[in-house]
């Protein structure tokens, strides 16, 4: 029988709060623990960049991009519970509207202002239907939004390529052009990481524990007086914010888009992606772009490319039903439990 | 032959398909609470095949049963090994789950046929004849009569006989279920079974009319769902009826806007209704109950 | 409200379709006190606090506090003016820390705007320092100091049940509601979380509500009892007259305690 007596004695005197230390918001990291990521995180960045051959620097940008849509995934689905089938068409909208306004001439600059807001359009425009729905219904709205977007992809020949793709000119943002292995990977890098900054530090806002909570239990969400449709809202909106920039960045690097890169499949990849990487964690989004990636590339290159779904749909299958936390969830508890029998 | 009765025809034919999914659908849904998103490639794989083993000689018919038996099978396997370890606490794992199961089962069928799509016998959609007045093909007539002859079977079992009583004993408390003597889990699982072969049959009827890829009948399942949410999940009638409905309405809305005008009247359709038509059950645990 | 209110109740209907779970209730909790509200399962004591809260609809009657007629008031907007509660099961963000759900319950005091919030414009910082002094204080007062960055979930029930309790108590409401905590905690767990919320209570004087089976911790922690039975009010007073009151006994046990010899 677990012990069900609570910690403190009926007869003690109001504890002095001074003599106790107060916590902070997240136990404090060790130096050694602070240096590790650090260290890490530089050599992350750094290898790539002064080792990889340019196939692998174009794979590390794309890789970068899509970080960026996973990591929206993560905030909707894996801090809100919201389970979205339009993250890829998010990144679509951004891509199209990227191309649509680069093939006109227009600035990067002037292509990042629309895609934003195409994607606060849309976003909110998916974001609506789904406020009273969760589970299936809301998957199937979402669903159905990608259908249509699919849809109106094909139908507007004249101006997006239709089914057929078009080709997009290659991002080129002050000095960095993305035809060049190296710049293309700084231009995928550096917004991802913003966006990763960007999450970590939701993590320690009442916004990020406004989503929590909502995702856990609606009931107590409105008992503790969080406004839910607001939060489902902006949570929306980041998704599809950062996705439609992810989106755009990977047009920008991979130079072709086309309707089958934002389908219902490749939003499910997205779902596989961040189930699998760990749908609560920031590491977690990266090890799923990584995913997305590269593992089609190895899949093609030892001959089997159809192992990509495979593996894919059995991956997310047993990762749900068995390591809820992902890839990183389970490496953090095996690292729990080395330390603790140390 | 009248325009309007031949759209209308189509429609009702179209619909009485996805009624009888439907049916399956809410079997199951009924007994163990869960939607699969795989079931639609349950169906897949006995159409696939089916259409496989009769490039290698067999005969249709026989074909046709071992497709049926392999989505038996199937569906009946996705229960036991996966459904029944989702923890009942874990909302919405069921979803994230069936969509693996989605996923891996199309890529083996790729794997194990190919990756093309492929004419299906036509089982009777090239022949017509006439009923009521109306021409339309004997697999359309099949399908109907089918259809009415399931759906009444299936309202007769459920409400007259005690397997009938059992399956919606199931279907309202499982654990009191069990403690009157029902071996929940085998009713549970023969439930998927049996759904399986409506699966089957219905992707058989839907491969006589269309190419057959790997992910063909992912959008006759979103309408089911669509369908049975319109009616109401945990009903008999009006979802059933629904799916008669939603068929007429896509028939008539290719016929008035033309082919292309399917998809779209289709999925705005869904987010209208699912926006607008209220919850009638409840999935999740109780909240805040007395 | 800055000082806590007393919660009037009158005439209270609450009924779903022909099922009247609270019939023409009328019942004052007075404020700054303890009431106690307890009764066979089914009674309505649930319904209640869903009404007081705004969880469930009114068919008839008022709820006020301090003359504040609140029966038409959202629930958010009850939040807001200081009345919180707490539930029979315990909804946690189960895979999160103590901290992490204790101050989320602070989501009733001022906070900056969601932009403010998700860039850490200069707002944010300091709300967030105002708001983890707040979940210091409650969560070393409830003594989950040690497990303050534990998940939840790996606690045992009783600090779960103390988490929400902090959750609840964390924004300082001036009415608390709670709704069987005590469930599931054995005798000593019970004595504790009474002198817990006595000592709470003491500190803060805010009215508090607690839905309880258990005769002694109702005794103990209450000064006010309130016995429902199907969805009518039986007795009122102290708990120990409440008790004794044949009625009461013949709800809870079936057959009064003095009539046994």
């Amino acid at each position: 029988m677990t012990s069900t007596s609570l910690p403190v004695t009926a007869q003690a005197a109001p504890p002095d709060v001074a003599a106790v230390p107060a916590a902070a918001e997240k136990p404090a990291r060790s130096r050694r623990q602070t240096l590790v990521v650090v260290v890490g995180l530089l050599a992350a960045i750094a290898v790539p960049a002064l080792t990889f051959p340019a196939f692998w620097l174009f794979l590390a940008a794309q890789v970068a991009a899509y970080a960026i849509a996973t990591l929206g995934l993560n905030v909707l689905y894996g801090r809100t519970g919201q389970l979205s089938l339009a993250q890829a068409t998010f990144m679509g909208a951004g891509a199209y509207t990227g191309y649509v306004l680069g093939s006109q001439g227009q600035a990067p600059l002037v292509q990042l202002l629309a895609v934003v807001a195409v994607s606060l359009v849309v976003g909110a425009v998916v974001a609506v239907p789904t406020l009273r729905l969760s589970g299936l219904r809301l998957a199937l709205v979402t669903l159905a939004v990608g259908e249509l977007f699919a849809w109106v992809l094909v139908h507007t020949s004249p101006l997006t390529g239709g089914s057929q793709g078009a080709n997009v000119e290659p991002l080129v943002i002050g000095p960095l052009d993305a035809s060049v292995p190296l710049f293309a990977y700084l231009l995928g890098l550096l917004p991802a990481l913003l966006a990763t900054a960007l999450v970590l530090h939701l993590d320690r806002t009442q916004l990020g524990r406004r989503m929590l909570l909502v995702r856990d239990s609606e009931l107590a969400a409105r008992a503790t007086g969080v406004p839910i449709i607001q939060t489902k809202i902006v949570s929306f909106l980041l998704a599809s914010v950062f996705a439609g920039i992810a989106g755009w960045l990977y047009g920008g690097i991979n130079g072709f888009v086309s309707p089958p890169d934002f389908n219902l499949f490749a939003s499910v990849y997205l779902l596989v992606a961040v189930v699998i990487g760990g749908a609560r964690s920031v590491l977690g989004a990266w090890v799923g772009a990584a995913y997305i990636v590269v593992l089609p590339q190895v899949f093609t290159a030892l001959g089997i490319p159809n192992l990509y779904a495979l593996v894919g749909g059995a991956l997310l299958a047993l990762v749900a039903l068995l390591a809820p936390d992902g890839l990183v969830g389970l490496a953090r508890s095996a690292v729990g439990r080395r330390r603790r029998t140390a | 032959m009248d325009g309007l009765t031949q759209v209308l025809a189509g429609g009702v034919t179209q619909g009485c398909l996805y009624a009888l999914m439907l049916l399956g659908v809410l079997v199951v849904f009924q007994v163990s609470k869960v939607m699969s998103f795989a079931y639609g490639q349950v169906g897949m794989v006995a159409a696939l095949t089916a259409w496989a083993v009769t490039t290698v000689g067999v005969p249709v018919a026989l074909a046709l049963v071992i497709g049926a038996a392999a989505a038996v099978l199937l569906n009946g396997a996705i229960d036991v090994v996966a459904i029944r370890r989702i923890p009942t606490d874990r909302v919405g794992l069921d979803l994230v789950v069936t969509l693996g199961l989605f996923l891996l089962i199309a890529a083996v069928m790729q794997q194990l046929v190919d990756s093309n799509s492929h004419s299906f016998p036509a089982l009777g959609a090239d022949t017509q004849t006439t009923v009521l007045g109306a021409r339309i093909s004997v697999n359309d007539a099949a399908v109907v009569a089918l259809a009415v002859v399931v759906v009444t079977g299936a309202w007769l079992v459920l409400s007259r006989t005690s397997l009938g009583t059992n399956l919606r004993a199931c279907a309202e408390d499982a654990d009191i279920a069990a403690s009157t003597g029902i071996d929940v889990r085998a009713l549970r699982t023969g439930t998927w079974a049996v759904a399986g072969l409506l699966a089957a049959v219905v992707a058989v009827a839907v491969a006589s009319r269309v190419a057959v890829d790997a992910f063909y009948m992912t959008s006759v399942l979103v309408k089911v769902f669509i369908a049975g949410m319109i009616g109401g999940l945990d009903r008999f009638w009006p979802p059933l009826l629904a799916a008669v409905g939603l068929g007429v309405y896509e028939s008539l809305a290719v016929a008035t806007f033309g082919a292309d005008a399917g998809v779209p009247a289709v999925f705005l359709l869904i987010i209208v209704v699912l926006s607008v038509v209220p919850k009638r059950f409840v999935l999740d645990t109780s909240e805040a109950r007395a | 409200m800055t000082t806590a209110p007393g919660i009037s109740i009158r005439d209270l209907t609450v009924a779903y379709g022909a099922f009247r779970a609270i019939e023409e209730l009328t019942v004052e909790v007075p404020a700054g006190r303890i009431v106690g509200v307890v009764g066979p399962n089914g009674a309505g004591k649930t319904t209640l606090l869903n009404a007081i809260t705004g969880f469930t609809h009114v068919s008839g009657g008022s709820i006020h506090l301090d003359e504040v007629a609140v029966q038409d008031w959202t629930v958010r907007r009850r939040v807001a003016a200081g009345v919180v509660r707490g539930f029979q099961t315990v909804r946690l963000m189960e895979r999160e820390s103590v901290m992490t759900n204790v101050l989320v319950g602070l989501e009733r005091t001022r906070q900056p705007f969601v932009l403010a919030q998700l860039f850490g414009l200069p707002s944010q910082p300091r709300s967030r320092r105002r708001d983890l002094d707040a979940a210091n204080a409650v969560i070393t007062r409830l003594g989950l100091a040690d497990v303050v960055h534990q998940r939840v979930d790996a606690l045992p029930f009783a600090s779960r049940r103390l988490v929400e309790v902090a959750r609840v108590l964390v924004s300082r409401p001036s009415v608390v509601l709670l709704d069987e905590p005590a469930a599931g905690l054995d005798q000593a767990g019970r004595h504790e979380l009474a002198a817990v919320l006595t000592q709470v209570h003491a500190e803060d004087g805010c009215t508090m509500v607690v839905v309880e089976h258990d005769v002694d911790l109702v005794q103990r922690l209450c000064q006010h009892a309130l016995a429902l039975d199907s969805g009518h009010l039986i007795s009122e007073g102290p708990p120990a007259d409440v008790f004794a009151t044949p009625e009461v006994q013949v709800a809870y046990f079936g057959r009064s305690l003095d009539a046994q010899a």
